[in-house]
């Protein structure tokens, strides 16, 4: 461990190092966030079987509840209504309801959370309505005329941990995929530092290329020594 | 691929937040005076024009209780709203399958292909070819035009881009000229199994 730390100090001259955002400890880790800006690359999301949007959530879950909590509170209005028009007696809770509407001034703390509360649901589910959804379905190159093909995030990134993993050096290797950018992290236990993200940014990078991905991500790739026991 | 249902469902969920956003917003403007504070006028009749009004007075509550309309329609247009809301519950728990595929033979005769028969044959083809672990096949759409919906588990160590390839030139293919389809449009969802990274050196 300490020769490889001596060994280790002439190697400043290699390529520039982009912002690592670790403090000083350079000496003991090599980042790179190099590679390619998202949408870049060739392709541009369109192959030959025309252009890879986004997947599209139909969005059941929401609507279910939706459907749900409406219809409960539709139904159980009919049915006093109808109970009361029939000659029966209203429930004790539309009673206190209909008393509370018409005593709150709208001025009143709890009506002011509920608006609140209210709007912001408004919106949410207008984000809903409005967003594809699906995020963790990376749309694929189209190359057949109509097969669109998506990848799970978890899927990619296990290939490309899988990728990491056979570059000598490397112990062990975090992967995450998001959607615009991968991030490695990697402990090698031998080879110099700089050597290994070498490595590692070039297997990564073949790696996302062969992905097949509508849209490349870009990549980060951090290197460091295990920790000591 | 269900883009009828995708269409509905986003279509009612933006409905029901512009409501409550519109609701929401009236009674904070109401609540905060707004009005007098930005120096505007509500328009005459509306509910929350001053901080002191409540939500929903007994004299607007029961303003049309003696018209002979009010009763019918109230409870009409919540039977009419229980009803269309009951039918968009529904539909969400239920998975449109193709029941039978057309298969046109060419001399004006046509065969049905049980949809079931033809997504066990993509299923076992697709599993079939490398990289593929398990494959799940669902078709939809009409009789005539099929589509179908894949979902594969790669295996490790498979690259995603050449098995979809496989799978769009292979199975999919096969299953549409055997079908004599003109096309079958497909999406296609890779799936990965968590597997320990295994250390080459």
């Amino acid at each position: 461990m300490s020769d490889e730390r001596t060994q280790r100090l002439p190697t400043l001259e290699k390529e520039p190092r982009t912002s690592t955002g670790s403090g000083g400890g350079d000496l003991e880790q090599a980042t790179s966030a190099a590679g390619y800006g998202p949408g870049g690359g060739s392709g541009g999301g369109s192959g030959e079987g025309g252009r890879a949007g986004r997947f599209w959530s139909v969005r059941r879950l929401p609507a279910g509840i939706v459907a749900l909590l409406v219809v409960a509170a539709a139904g159980l209005l009919l049915y006093d209504l109808v109970v009361v028009r029939t000659g029966g007696s209203a429930m004790a809770w539309r009673r206190r309801f209909a008393h509370e509407l018409a005593s709150t001034p709208v001025n009143d703390p709890k009506v002011l959370a509920a608006a609140c509360v209210v709007s912001l649901l408004g919106v949410w589910l207008i984000a809903l309505a409005l967003s594809p959804g699906r995020r963790g379905l990376l749309p694929m190159r189209r190359e057949f005329a109509g097969v669109r093909a998506g990848l799970e995030r978890t899927a990619a990134a296990l290939v490309l941990r899988d990728r990491a993993m056979q570059v000598s050096g490397v112990q062990s290797v975090r992967v995450a995929v998001g959607r615009r950018k991968v991030r490695a992290r990697a402990q090698a236990h031998f080879r110099d530092l700089h050597d290994v993200r070498g490595d590692l940014d070039s297997a990564l990078g073949d790696g996302i290329r062969q992905l097949g991905l509508a849209r490349q991500p870009g990549l980060s790739v951090h290197v460091q020594r295990p920790k000591k026991r | 691929m269900d883009r009828a249902l995708r269409y509905v469902n986003r279509i009612l969920l933006a409905v029901a937040g512009v409501l409550l956003l519109a609701l929401g917003l009236a009674v904070l403007a109401g609540g905060f005076d707004l009005a007098r504070r930005m120096g505007f006028d509500f328009p005459v009749g509306w509910p929350w024009a001053r901080p002191e009004d409540v939500l929903l007075s007994a004299a607007d509550r029961t303003r049309w209780r003696t018209e002979s309309w009010w009763w019918p329609a109230v409870l009409g247009g919540l039977a009419l709203l229980v009803i269309l809301l009951l039918w968009w519950l529904l539909v969400q728990l239920r998975r449109r399958r193709l029941g039978e595929v057309l298969v046109k033979t060419g001399d004006g005769e046509g065969a049905l292909l049980r949809g079931r028969a033809l997504s066990k044959v993509l299923e076992a083809e697709a599993e079939s070819l490398p990289g593929v672990g398990k494959a799940a096949v669902r078709l939809a759409g009409r009789r005539t035009e099929p589509r179908a919906a894949l979902e594969l588990l790669l295996e490790p160590h498979a690259e995603p881009g050449p098995v979809v390839g496989r799978v769009a030139g292979e199975a999919l293919e096969n299953a549409r000229t055997s079908a004599s389809l003109e096309e079958l449009p497909a999406e296609v969802r890779l799936r990965a199994v968590r597997h320990r990274p295994e250390r080459v050196l």
